[in-house]
């Protein structure tokens, strides 16, 4: 557990401003290393794997923008993770919390009603929707943990699941989500959204996709930095995780902080659901989550307890994502070797900080 | 007790021989330049307050800690532990200070524990242990187990465990904390007959009257340093002591002076505030505990505490006062019973309404429930004010930090800085940091403290009881929960004993109770 344990908040901030930010940046370079001796060990050839992975991060202002959006779904579900394991808790629901957030946000956005509303609300309010949603998934694990111990590793990995399966029937079952059924070949999706509810893009263009999910999240994770280190509440976040029994004698409830910060987790998941849907893809389709929930956890584990390590890990997985997806179109590099690489990179850079905690600490 | 007669002797070969021991753990040196010789045949006694490196001393000679700088020789040959397996096979035997049994087995499986492979011998080894058991007076139960025997008992597993591998040199961490009287004395005299059978003991303790008792020479650590030595103890004791705490012994506090064994135990009465009528704090009426599996712990308790009045609860541990306390502090619940404040009915409140209602609780666990040892100093002692301390949601941690250290002063905890992470503090100084957080409440009337001087030296014990004592002379009725009965006998107005939940009796605290206290703590009725 010791990895999920940094509890200081400035330990993490520390090491990326310190020199030895060159020693997780040598992870990086020695995992891409291993990664393009495996692609050229089952014969695809390196340089046009390396341009189609170039192409698909930084190769057009299209995909720059498809980068950035990814990381900001890492992002919002790593500040949650980052957020709850301050009370010592591990929320691994991401992937079920985007989940419903895209099912709430989909089902707000096209039979809510919102689409003639002013002042931003036809796409503000399904976003809020997702936020609750999201936030009583995370709180019913919560609940859950409070009133008859749950471990929330378990508890948030089974909603998990359940949310997943939830989206799987809401595209399927016609009284449902799922768009009206006009020949056998519709497919299991919902209808696209009214234009009304999208999110606003930043330039206008859809050549470049940034939209305002961007400036959103960079509030976050101000709110979230600013939360934990300096307000009261990230004091008793700190202190239930470190030690509930003190804490709750002191006067801070348990309950309540459990409940606060795994909401809060799922509220942010919740948010990154919105995002996804009103903001890229519009229509929910089966496979909506696919597996951002996970990579956001990873993202939030790397962070070891650091708001900026969390976006540092997201902007990296984001354009790795990215990269990965055009290398597997173009230079036909198989998706499995593509989350090798990954894996790999996780590794690297989770003992690389090993390495570094030993090394300062001498 | 056993006359000393010179044991061994000086032109004797000793059997371990410590040479210029050095240990750092970073830049602190836990201990510099340490010498010292252990010879066959006698009763070593390292004395030292909290912090003094006792403990440190014996993990390295048990292996645990290889020491930076200096050497070892044991039996004449340079002795390099690689571990404390390593020192075990070689005949050095250690009691820790904590017991390490397995609660659920049998004595005889504790023994056989990480001694054998395959199968076990259960047969021989209880014959081995009553061998063991006539050799050295040290009688068990082979077949009882380790949760159905007494506090005494498992500390004689703890013993017999070393006894049985033969060792030639036998440490004892103090070892004497958790027991009665009467064991106490059954325990010194086993390390006697330990010695006499020619080998080596060590006893780190810092009880005066059990190094008068027993010792054939003593060390005193302080900082880690030897700061003096003495082979005749007895008549030597002003000066160990000195040089123990580092200043005079008039100037101790009677009642520290007492509880160490420097003075016989003589009650110390304090001022009751002239001003505070005698009315009733805390009532505890007809207070019940069963545990998860029906067993009751806490047994009809009543109790009623004075303002301006200390209450002692003596007993062993383990008699009900660990529930009695977490119940007093809201965090369990009782089965029957009431507790009232005053006209304020206390029963079943959240430990924060307690706070409020005016009961502060030092807790006798202080790492499991009176502070978060991975936070601040600072936040430590505001953990239950910290909303004192916001504007709009934020910390005002300048002020926080700036009104700690003025507690800090107030209180003499000893720290760098408020901002310091709580676990750097010695136990003495988180110690009195969770008793400024509780004694300082706003509008306290009760406090309940619990153990409150375990595990602290001599300066610390001093000042705990002196912010005690002024906290009852501002009409403060104080439940002091302790089993040291000294502690009690000169803190304490009254002191009520328990025995397996329940009350065996009470009387004044006076020093020539000691004997008839001693047998109600044993379980004898009044």
């Amino acid at each position: 557990m010791t990895a999920l344990d940094s509890g200081h908040p400035s330990a993490a901030a520390r090491f990326v401003i310190r020199p030895a930010l060159l020693v997780p940046l040598l992870a990086v370079v020695f995992a891409a290393l291993v990664g393009l001796l495996l692609i050229a060990s089952i014969g695809v050839s390196v340089p046009s794997a390396i341009a189609a992975f170039v192409d698909g991060t930084i190769g057009s202002p299209y995909a720059i923008a498809a980068s950035i959006n990814r990381s900001i779904a890492f992002g919002l579900v790593g500040f949650g993770f980052v957020l709850a394991n301050r009370a010592n808790l591990t929320n691994v629901g991401g992937e079920g919390q985007i989940a419903v957030g895209g099912i709430v946000a989909t089902a707000v956005a096209l039979y809510g009603h919102v689409s003639a509303l002013p002042l931003g609300l036809p796409f503000i309010l399904p976003m809020l929707a997702a936020v609750v949603a999201g936030a009583a998934w995370g709180a019913l694990a919560a609940v859950m943990k409070v009133k008859a111990g749950t471990n929330e590793v378990i508890s948030t990995l089974l909603l998990s699941f359940i949310g997943v399966w939830l989206l799987y029937w809401c595209v399927q079952s016609p009284a449902l989500l799922r768009k009206p059924m006009t020949t056998s070949a519709t497919l299991p999706e919902s209808l696209e959204i009214p234009e009304a509810t999208q999110l606003p893009l930043l330039t206008g263009d859809y050549s470049f996709p940034l939209h305002i999910g961007l400036p959103i999240t960079i509030v976050i994770a101000v709110v979230v930095a600013v939360l934990l280190s300096k307000t009261v509440l990230g004091l008793r976040l700190r202190a239930v995780g470190l030690n509930p029994v003190a804490a709750n004698r002191a006067g801070i409830s348990y309950a309540r902080t459990v409940i606060f910060a795994l909401a809060s987790a799922g509220a942010l998941g919740g948010l990154a659901g919105a995002f996804m849907l009103l903001g890229e893809q519009y229509t929910l389709k089966d496979g909506f989550s696919s597996g951002y929930g996970f990579d956001g956890l990873v993202a939030g584990l790397l962070a070891r307890g650091s708001v900026t390590g969390v976006v540092a890990a997201s902007l990296l997985f984001g354009f790795m994502r990215s990269g990965g997806i055009n290398m597997e179109m173009v230079a036909a590099v198989p998706t499995a070797l593509v989350v090798v690489i990954q894996g790999l990179i996780v590794i690297t850079l989770a003992g690389a900080t090993l390495f570094i905690e030993k090394w300062e600490r001498q | 007790m056993i006359e000393t007669i010179e044991p061994g002797g000086a032109d004797l070969e000793p059997l371990l021989s410590l040479q210029a021991i050095t240990k750092r753990f970073g830049n602190f040196a836990a201990l510099s330049d340490v010498s010292l010789d252990l010879r066959p045949g006698e009763i070593h006694c390292i004395l030292g307050e909290n912090g003094a490196g006792k403990s440190t001393l014996c993990n390295v000679i048990f292996g645990v800690h290889r020491p930076d700088a200096g050497a070892m020789r044991y039996r004449g040959a340079a002795f390099q532990p690689s571990g404390p397996a390593d020192s075990l096979s070689q005949g050095i035997a250690m009691v820790h200070q904590h017991f390490s049994l397995v609660p659920d087995m049998t004595v005889v499986d504790n023994v056989l524990l990480g001694r054998e492979r395959g199968v076990l011998n259960r047969k021989d080894c209880a014959k081995q242990l009553e061998k063991l058991a006539i050799d050295y007076g040290l009688p068990l139960d082979p077949y009882a187990k380790i949760e159905d025997i007494s506090v005494g008992e498992r500390q004689r597993v703890e013993i017999v465990k070393c006894l049985i591998r033969d060792p030639s040199l036998f440490v004892l961490d103090e070892p004497t904390a958790v027991l009665l009287p009467d064991e106490i004395s059954a325990l010194l005299d086993v390390c006697r007959r330990v010695a006499s059978s020619g080998r080596a003991v060590v006893l780190v303790t810092h009880k005066l009257a059990e190094i008068k008792k027993i010792a054939d020479r003593v060390t005193v650590l302080r900082g880690g340093r030897v700061v003096a030595s003495s082979a005749t103890p007895a008549s030597d004791i002003d000066r160990l002591v000195r040089a123990m705490i580092q200043g005079n012994v008039e100037a101790l506090d009677t009642s520290a002076a007492s509880i160490l064994g420097i003075e016989s135990v003589k009650h110390v009465s304090h001022d009751r505030a002239a001003n505070v009528t005698k009315t009733e704090a805390l009532q505890i009426s007809g207070l019940t505990v069963k545990d998860y599996q029906g067993v009751t712990r806490l047994d009809n308790f009543t109790l009623t505490v004075d303002r301006g009045e200390i209450v002692g609860v003596a007993g062993v541990e383990g008699n009900g006062q660990s529930e009695l306390t977490a119940v007093l502090a809201g965090m369990s619940l009782p089965t029957e019973g009431r507790i009232h404040l005053g006209d304020t009915e206390l029963t079943a409140r959240s430990p924060k309404e307690i706070t409020a209602a005016g009961v502060g609780i030092v807790p006798e666990d202080r790492h499991a429930v009176g502070c978060v040892t991975g936070m601040s100093l600072a936040e430590n002692i505001y953990l239950n004010r910290l909303d004192e301390f916001t504007r709009f949601g934020f910390l005002r941690r300048t002020s926080l930090e700036s009104e700690a250290a003025e507690m800090m002063q107030r209180f003499d905890v000893r720290a760098r800085g408020p901002g310091v992470v709580f676990s750097s503090l010695s136990g003495g100084n988180q110690q009195k940091a969770v008793l400024a957080r509780e004694i300082t409440l706003p509008g306290l009337v009760c406090l309940v403290a619990a153990q409150p001087t375990r595990g602290l030296d001599v300066g610390a014990v001093a000042a705990v009881y002196s912010h005690i004592r002024a906290a009852c002379a501002r009409g403060v009725a104080i439940l002091l929960v302790s089993s040291e009965l000294d502690e009690l006998l000169t803190v304490a107005d009254r002191i009520v004993v328990l025995y397996r939940g329940r009350i065996m009796g009470s009387c004044v605290a006076d020093p020539a109770r000691r004997e008839q206290i001693g047998a109600m703590m044993a379980g004898q009725a009044q």
